[in-house]
């Protein structure tokens, strides 16, 4: 008789109960209910910093119009990864939850404010400058890259899948961080800091994370 | 502060495998980054006093965590300090690895907290 030892396993034919795809990655000792509730922190933080990019950055750029752009581009590739990421949550068996203010208590990234609003508190009583704005946004893809670069650290070699999305994602992370350094250290020091960016073909093009574009038209399609 | 001697602070963390480790800084270091300097190997994430990863009990002394992005006064009565952005007020005995503790007391309390720690 042939072996197939990748034919057997401990979930019985026909049975739709379990999945196969969830017991490989117990088996090679990933903690697949801590692993859920990390994605859906990150997944909430995502979702997060589409809403402050949109509000904070981008309207409160006036005559930054090369900012606005770049901004635009860092706040569609965080919806991508909110959108790439969400479909891994149910198919390792997760849920996202059912009420949106728990969604946003437990992103595993600081909520965002405008600067000079007291924690969004009030509306800003002097404009703030771009590069109080551009420090609030070089704060938050950091921690998005030291965010994703644990689900990376803990997939690595034992769940192929999920490491592959968050590697997309933290590509684009660390992108981000390197455009916000080059803006912030010229608006702010007068410094040249080359991050190698130019230009995406068009906002919200995610080079690495739009296999799951939720757009039509233009990019990621 | 001048002159009243509370400039240096010893600080012993208590590790889960009961091991004890001392280190010293001032009250202008973040206690993780004093730790780090130290050759401590802690765990954190956010590095900014939000996601619990760094969470440890206080045994005894005080912390001042005013950089901290989002700590609540129920944190501090409960003897729960996020070390990635807190400084010392006085020497200090922490036990360390305390971020699902302190996730389960957030959640008692019906406070904010990421479920991932
Ligand atoms: S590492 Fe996140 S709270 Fe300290
Ligand atoms: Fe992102
Ligand atoms: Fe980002």
């Amino acid at each position: 008789m042939t072996e197939k030892p990748h034919a057997t396993g401990t979930v019985a034919p026909g049975d739709v109960t379990r999945r196969v795809g969830i017991e490989m990655l117990r088996q090679r000792g990933i903690d697949v209910e801590q692993l859920i509730q990390k994605l859906i922190d990150n997944a909430a933080a995502e979702f997060a910093s589409t809403y402050y990019y949109y509000s904070i950055l981008r309207m409160y750029l006036a005559g930054h119009e090369d900012y606005k752009e770049i901004c635009e581009d860092a706040r569609l590739e965080d919806r991508q990864h909110y959108e790439l990421i969400l479909p891994r949550i149910y198919e390792l068996g997760g849920s996202l939850p059912y009420s949106l203010h728990e969604f946003a208590d437990r992103a595993g990234c600081p909520h965002a404010y405008l600067p000079g609003t007291d924690n969004g508190s009030h509306p800003p009583e002097q404009p703030p400058s771009a590069a109080d704005i551009l420090t609030v946004l070089l704060e938050s893809e950091r921690c998005a890259i030291r965010s994703w670069q644990e689900i990376c650290d803990i997939c690595a070699g034992k769940d192929p899948r999920t490491y592959d999305l968050a590697a997309r994602i933290l590509n684009e992370e660390i992108e981000h961080e390197a455009w916000f350094i080059e803006l912030l250290a010229m608006e702010r020091d007068g410094q040249v800091q080359p991050s190698g960016h130019f230009r995406r073909g068009a906002p919200g093009e995610a080079p690495y994370s739009r296999n799951r574009a939720f757009h039509h038209g233009g990019a990621g399609n | 502060m001048a002159g009243d001697g509370t400039d240096t602070f010893h600080i012993t963390f208590e590790f889960p495998d009961g091991s004890e480790h001392t280190v010293t800084t001032d009250r202008d270091e973040y206690v993780l980054a004093a730790a780090r300097r130290a050759g401590l190997d802690l765990p954190s994430r956010c590095e900014v006093g939000w996601d619990l990863t760094c969470a440890v009990r206080v045994l005894d002394g005080e912390l001042d965590h005013t950089d901290a992005q989002r700590y609540f006064p129920a944190d501090q009565q409960a003897g729960f300090a996020l070390i990635c952005r807190a400084t010392p007020r006085a020497d200090l005995r922490l036990r360390t690895h305390q971020a699902i503790a302190m996730r389960d007391h957030r959640l008692a309390h019906r406070l904010p907290t990421p479920y991932g720690v």
